[in-house]
C-alpha cells in the first residue's frame, strides 16, 4: 500500500499510544498495577507494532514487538512484574520515542535496536542488564502540539475579529481620502493580517460532519424500532468539514428530517412488498461540496409527499384557495414547512411531516442555509439543505434605501445593475436575454418612498424557488449601493428577532448599527408581488 | 457478492487504510467501530454483508465480538484481521463463527482476494 498518505495518522496515533505507555509504566513503577493496566499497555504496544509493520518501519515494529511479547508474558502470569522489568520497558520506551521522532523528521530508521531488545531479554530472564543504563533522565518539559480549547474561545475570537473588520472598514474609507502612502500601505497590511487571523480561526472551528452523523445509525435504529420498520441508513461524504456552530445547529433538524422519513416516508412492510420495493426502507444522507457551500441531502425511498393532500390541508388551514391551486407542485410541497401543517392523519403522531418542519426550515435559514423538498409519489422524498461552510463573518454589500443602510450577503447577489427609470417601467429588467421581475425594496420593507429618481440600482438576486436559469432571479430596486464589507453578523435577540425581513445586525466602523436583510423572506414576499 | 462492510479496529490508521483498499475494490464501508462492543451495535443497526474484526481491541476484543455476532444468526460473513503471529487465536475465532482472516500488515491484493473469495449470493 502507498504508505505516505497514512503517515500523519500513524504519527498521531503512535504518539497517543506512546503517552499511554508512559502513563502505564509510571504507574507500574509506583507499584499500583492491575491486570486491566497490563491489558491496555499490551494493546498500546500491539497497535504500534501493527501500524509500524504496515508502514514498513522495521526497527519500530521489532522493538515494539519485543515489548509486546514481554507484556504478553506478564498478562498470562508467566512472568512476575519486577522493578527491573519496568525499568527495562521505560528504557525501551525512550528508544521508541526517538525512533518515532525520526519518522516525524524523515530521518532513516536503520538504527541498531539490539541493545534494547537484549535489555528486555535480560529483564525477562532475571539477569542484570548487560548495560546498566537507566533511561536517560528527562531534563526538558515538552508540550504536545495539539491543544484542547473550549469551543467558546473561538466564538469570542471570531466576534473580536468581526469588530476589527468593521474598524478596518473605517480605516479603509479614511485611507481613500488620505494622501499618505504610508497610511494606505499600513491599512493594506492590517487588512492582510486580519484576513490571515480570520482564516486561521475559521479553520480551527471546522469539524467533520462525521462528528454529527456518527450517532445517526443509532437514531435510525431507535426510530425504526419504534415504528416497527426495517430501515437501512447510508451515509456519504461525512468527512467534509463545517463550522462547529453550523454543525451544532444541524443536529436537531437532521433528527427531525430522518424521523419524518422513517415515520411517514418509508411504508409499512406489506405496502413496500406490494409496490415491488425492497423490504427494508432506505435512507441516504449524502454530503458534498458545491462551491463554497456544503449540500446535505436526506433521501428516502418511501411513498413520497401527496401534493393534493398538502394543498387540501393548506386550504383547510386557512390559506386562500386560489393561491394554493395556482402553486406548482414544487411550491405546494414547501407548504409542509408552514407552522401546524401536517399531512399525517394519525393522532398518536410524534413527527407528522409538517409538525416541526417549520422549525427545521427556520433553523436552517437561521444559519444562512436554505431547505428544499423534492418528492416523487411512490418513489420517495429528498430534503436538500444548502449550507454555508463557515459562519458569522460574511461578505456583504452595503445598499441604501431612502437613506437607510442595509447589508445583503454577497453570495446571493447575481449582479448589480444601474438603470434608468424607463428601463424598468414595465416592472421587469432585461438580463441575459430574459426578463427579471423588479420589485422596490422600500415597499417590501414598509419604508415610504420619497422622490422619484432618474436612476436606480437593481440588485439581482437568486430566487431560491426557481429551477434553473433566469426563472430563479429577482431584481430588488434600491437607491444606491456602497462598499463590499466583511461583516460580523450578530444574531437578533427578542424582541428584535421578530422583525420582518432582517436576520442579523452588524456594527459599522463608525458605531452605526446596520441590519442584514433576510433574503429568503424578502424574496418570497417579492415573488408573491411580482407574479 | 457481499459488498457492504463494517470495519472494527481501534486504530484509525487501519480503519482508514482498510476503507481505502475496500473502496478501490468496489466494496462499500457503511460503518466503523473502535471496539468489539461498538462493532456488535453497528452490525445490528447497519446489517452489513461483511464485518471485519480486529482481534486486539479495548472494551470487547474481536474474538468475543465474533462469538456474539455469530450468535445473532445474521446473514453476514465475519472476517478476522490481526497481526502476524496470531494465527492460533484466529483459528479459534474460525471455530466460533469467523469464516476468513486477514493478516496485517495489510496488502491490497490480500485483503481484496480474501473478501472476494467469500463469494455467495446476496441474502444467504
Amino acid at each position: 500500500m502507498d504508505t505516505s498518505k497514512y503517515k500523519a495518522l500513524y504519527l498521531q496515533e503512535t504518539n497517543e499510544h506512546l503517552s499511554g505507555i508512559e502513563k502505564g509504566l509510571l504507574a507500574i513503577e509506583k507499584g499500583s498495577v492491575q491486570s486491566t493496566d497490563l491489558d491496555s499497555l499490551f494493546r498500546h504496544y500491539h497497535s504500534i507494532k501493527g501500524m509500524s509493520a504496515s508502514m514498513g518501519y522495521d526497527s519500530i515494529m521489532k522493538l515494539s514487538h519485543a515489548q509486546e511479547d514481554l507484556l504478553s508474558l506478564l498478562r498470562s502470569n508467566k512472568l512476575a512484574l519486577t522493578i527491573e522489568i519496568a525499568a527495562a520497558l521505560l528504557y525501551c520506551l525512550d528508544a521508541l520515542k526517538n525512533l518515532v521522532k525520526r519518522v516525524e523528521e524523515d530521518l532513516p530508521l536503520d538504527v541498531d535496536i539490539s541493545t534494547f531488545v537484549n535489555r528486555l531479554k535480560s529483564a525477562i530472564e532475571g539477569r542484570p542488564p548487560e548495560i546498566r543504563a537507566e533511561p536517560a533522565p528527562i531534563t526538558e518539559l515538552k508540550l504536545s502540539n495539539v491543544m484542547k480549547v473550549e469551543g467558546k474561545v473561538f466564538d469570542d475570537l471570531l466576534a473580536i475579529v468581526g469588530d476589527l473588520f468593521m474598524t478596518l472598514s473605517s480605516f479603509k474609507s479614511l485611507s481613500h481620502n488620505s494622501r499618505s502612502i504610508e497610511f494606505k500601505d499600513s491599512v493594506y497590511l492590517l487588512g492582510k493580517s486580519l484576513n490571515g487571523i480570520h482564516h486561521n480561526i475559521l479553520s480551527a472551528r471546522m469539524l467533520p460532519i462525521e462528528d454529527l452523523t456518527e450517532n445517526l445509525p443509532r437514531v435510525v435504529r431507535d426510530i425504526s424500532k419504534q415504528s416497527g420498520k426495517n430501515v437501512e441508513l447510508k451515509i456519504e461524504g461525512a468527512d467534509l468539514s463545517l463550522d462547529r456552530a453550523i454543525l451544532e445547529s444541524l443536529g436537531s433538524p437532521m433528527v427531525h428530517i430522518i424521523r419524518n422519513a422513517v415515520d411517514h416516508g418509508i411504508e409499512p412492510l406489506s405496502d413496500r412488498i406490494h409496490a415491488g420495493k425492497s423490504p427494508e426502507g432506505n435512507i441516504t444522507v449524502r454530503a458534498f461540496a458545491k462551491k463554497d457551500k456544503v449540500i446535505v441531502e436526506v433521501a428516502d425511498d418511501g411513498k413520497g409527499i401527496d401534493c393534493a393532500r398538502v394543498r387540501e390541508k393548506a386550504i383547510k388551514g386557512g390559506l386562500p384557495e386560489g393561491r394554493v391551486r395556482a402553486m406548482s407542485d414544487r411550491e405546494a410541497m414547501m407548504l409542509v414547512c408552514l407552522p401546524g401543517l401536517s399531512t399525517s392523519d394519525s393522532v398518536t403522531d410524534t413527527s407528522g411531516r409538517g409538525v416541526g418542519m417549520d422549525v427545521v426550515k427556520d433553523t436552517i435559514e437561521g444559519i444562512g442555509g436554505t431547505l428544499e423538498i423534492d418528492s416523487v409519489p411512490g418513489k420517495g422524498t429528498k430534503i436538500t439543505l444548502d449550507l454555508p461552510r463557515t459562519t458569522s463573518i460574511i461578505k456583504t454589500l452595503l445598499i441604501w434605501v431612502e437613506g437607510e443602510p442595509f447589508l445583503i450577503p454577497l453570495s446571493k447577489i447575481e449582479r448589480v445593475a444601474e438603470v434608468g427609470r424607463e428601463d424598468i417601467s414595465g416592472g421587469v429588467l432585461g438580463h441575459n436575454g430574459a426578463e427579471v421581475p423588479v420589485v422596490p425594496l422600500a415597499g417590501l420593507l414598509g419604508i415610504e418612498e420619497g422622490t422619484v429618481r432618474p436612476l436606480y440600482t437593481i440588485i439581482i438576486v437568486e430566487n431560491g424557488k426557481g429551477a434553473q436559469g433566469n426563472d430563479g432571479l429577482i431584481g430588488l430596486r434600491v437607491d444606491d449601493f456602497g462598499d463590499e464589507m466583511e461583516a460580523y453578523i450578530k444574531p437578533l435577540v427578542p424582541p428584535m428577532s421578530r422583525l420582518w425581513g432582517v436576520t442579523g445586525i452588524a456594527v459599522m466602523g463608525d458605531g452605526r448599527p446596520v441590519f442584514l436583510l433576510d433574503l429568503p423572506q424578502i424574496i418570497s414576499r417579492a415573488a408573491s408581488q411580482a407574479f | 457478492m457481499y459488498k457492504r462492510v463494517v470495519i472494527a479496529d481501534d486504530a484509525a490508521f487501519f480503519r482508514t487504510a482498510l476503507r481505502d483498499i475496500l473502496s478501490k475494490g468496489g466494496f462499500e464501508v457503511i460503518g466503523e467501530a473502535v471496539n468489539g462492543a461498538e462493532a456488535l451495535e453497528k452490525v445490528q443497526a447497519l446489517r452489513p454483508d461483511i464485518v471485519i474484526l480486529d482481534v486486539v481491541m479495548p472494551v470487547k476484543n474481536g474474538l468475543e465480538a465474533a462469538k456474539e455476532i455469530s450468535l445473532l444468526k445474521l446473514p453476514l460473513k465475519i472476517v478476522m484481521c490481526t497481526s502476524l503471529g496470531y494465527e492460533p487465536i484466529v483459528e479459534e475465532a474460525m471455530k466460533s463463527g469467523a469464516c476468513a482472516y486477514i493478516i496485517k500488515p495489510l496488502s491490497e491484493a490480500k485483503v481484496l482476494d480474501t473478501l472476494n473469495g467469500l463469494g455467495g449470493a446476496h441474502g444467504l
